[in-house]
């Protein structure tokens, strides 16, 4: 078994370095012998171009019954070891990506594109691989049509032949939630509205409006005619304690 | 940073618009639509002149190519964000188990050989120090 050891961490010091082929993973035998001054030249030695691996230690440090001993890697370094989303502060990017479904589609991303954008750029050559492998002729500014070249866009009147409506056509659009969703922000609700249950809550009200208007005003003209004070406001403030 | 991208997302949504609003003239041609179309056409232009501002204010800005190709399949780039971040975690727990593991190894490595070369491993934590077998 010493011999073992001998042969991994080199014990003998007649043995020098036996090269960068056999660091610990050779074919078993131990490294021929070198002779004595060559062995005081390990230490020496400048690290071999291509080797990745940490600096072997200074001669100084060098401890005898070992050869070829690296440096430990520093603690501090950056590596799989630590949550690299955590530590690039991406964790709100991944919640957002991978927490909920994305949808496919393109038309997902870009809802007011107009025209089939779901359609593979290749099919009609609109794809922007073909900008990269056939990049666009830059360099010349941009100058507005004058009259004469405007001349050139004189068009025929008339309906465009089928095959080029295509700039109308839209994708067919499911009636989802969605649209309930846009509608809420811009409709001027009051503050005091936070629930999604608000507006069955005042769709309610709102059809049984005209039998409570009733109600309400014969109640008031009754109570007007009985008693000086106004009970209106707090007839209803539990109407509105209700809806929220 | 954002507000480059703003800028460059609002004239692009205005070229957009106009590009549609010149589809429609074109679709069904009049000759009393022949000066909005050229005025269509020079705001086109200068819609163009507008995005070519942009493009210097976004020179250091890259784009991974991978996101083109789902562009042109008609798939959502968001996609894209996501499988890198799955795949990026994927292979950051991938690491981080064999790191673990390694370090397992090391330390049981380190005691085995403890026990049967003691005054080596005596002589060797000596050099490494107490972290010799973490």
């Amino acid at each position: 078994m010493t011999e073992m050891f001998s042969t991994l961490f080199g014990q003998n010091e007649a043995q020098g370095p036996p090269g960068s082929s056999s660091l610990g993973f050779g074919p078993g035998k131990p490294p021929p012998p070198l002779p004595q001054n060559q062995v005081s030249m390990t230490g020496q030695m400048p690290p071999q171009l291509g080797d990745e691996g940490p600096a072997l230690r200074k001669p100084g440090a060098m401890n005898e019954p070992f050869y070829l001993l690296r440096e430990l890697p520093v603690g501090n370094e950056l590596t799989g070891n630590t949550n690299l989303i955590t530590h690039y502060n991406l964790e709100h990017a991944y919640n957002k990506f991978c927490g909920k479904k994305v949808k496919e589609k393109l038309s997902n991303f870009l809802p007011e594109l107009p025209g089939m954008i779901d359609c593979p750029g290749t099919q009609e050559g609109s794809s922007l691989r073909s900008l990269i492998d056939k990049p666009p002729v830059c360099g010349n500014s941009f100058n507005p049509l004058t009259g004469a070249l405007l001349t050139g866009f004189r068009l025929h009147t008339g309906p465009l032949p089928e095959q080029y409506r295509l700039m109308h056509i839209q994708p067919p659009k499911k009636k989802s939630k969605h649209k309930h969703k846009h509608h809420r922000p811009q409709d001027p609700l009051p503050q005091e509205t936070p629930s999604d249950t608000d507006p069955k809550k005042k769709k309610k009200k709102r059809d049984d409006d005209p039998d409570r208007k009733k109600k309400k005003k014969d109640k008031k003209k009754k109570k007007n005619r009985h008693s000086p004070d106004h009970p209106g406001l707090a007839g209803s403030q539990p109407n509105s304690n209700s809806l929220r | 940073m954002a507000e480059k991208f703003d800028n460059l997302e609002e004239h692009l949504e205005k070229f957009i618009e106009n590009i549609r609003q010149l589809g429609i003239i074109v679709s069904d041609f009049q000759p009393s639509s022949q000066a909005g179309l050229n005025q269509k056409l020079n705001f086109m232009i200068s819609g163009l002149q507008d995005i070519e501002k942009c493009r210097q204010q976004l020179h250091e800005i890259n784009v991974p190519l991978e996101v083109f190709e789902y562009i042109d399949q008609g798939r959502n780039p968001q996609l894209y964000t996501k499988e890198c971040l799955e795949r990026a975690l994927a292979r950051n727990e991938q690491v981080k188990g064999k790191i673990d593991t390694m370090t397992k190894f090391k330390s049981l490595l380190i005691s085995e050989l403890g026990k049967v070369f003691p005054e080596e491993m005596v002589k060797y934590k000596a050099i490494h120090g107490e972290d010799a077998p973490s």
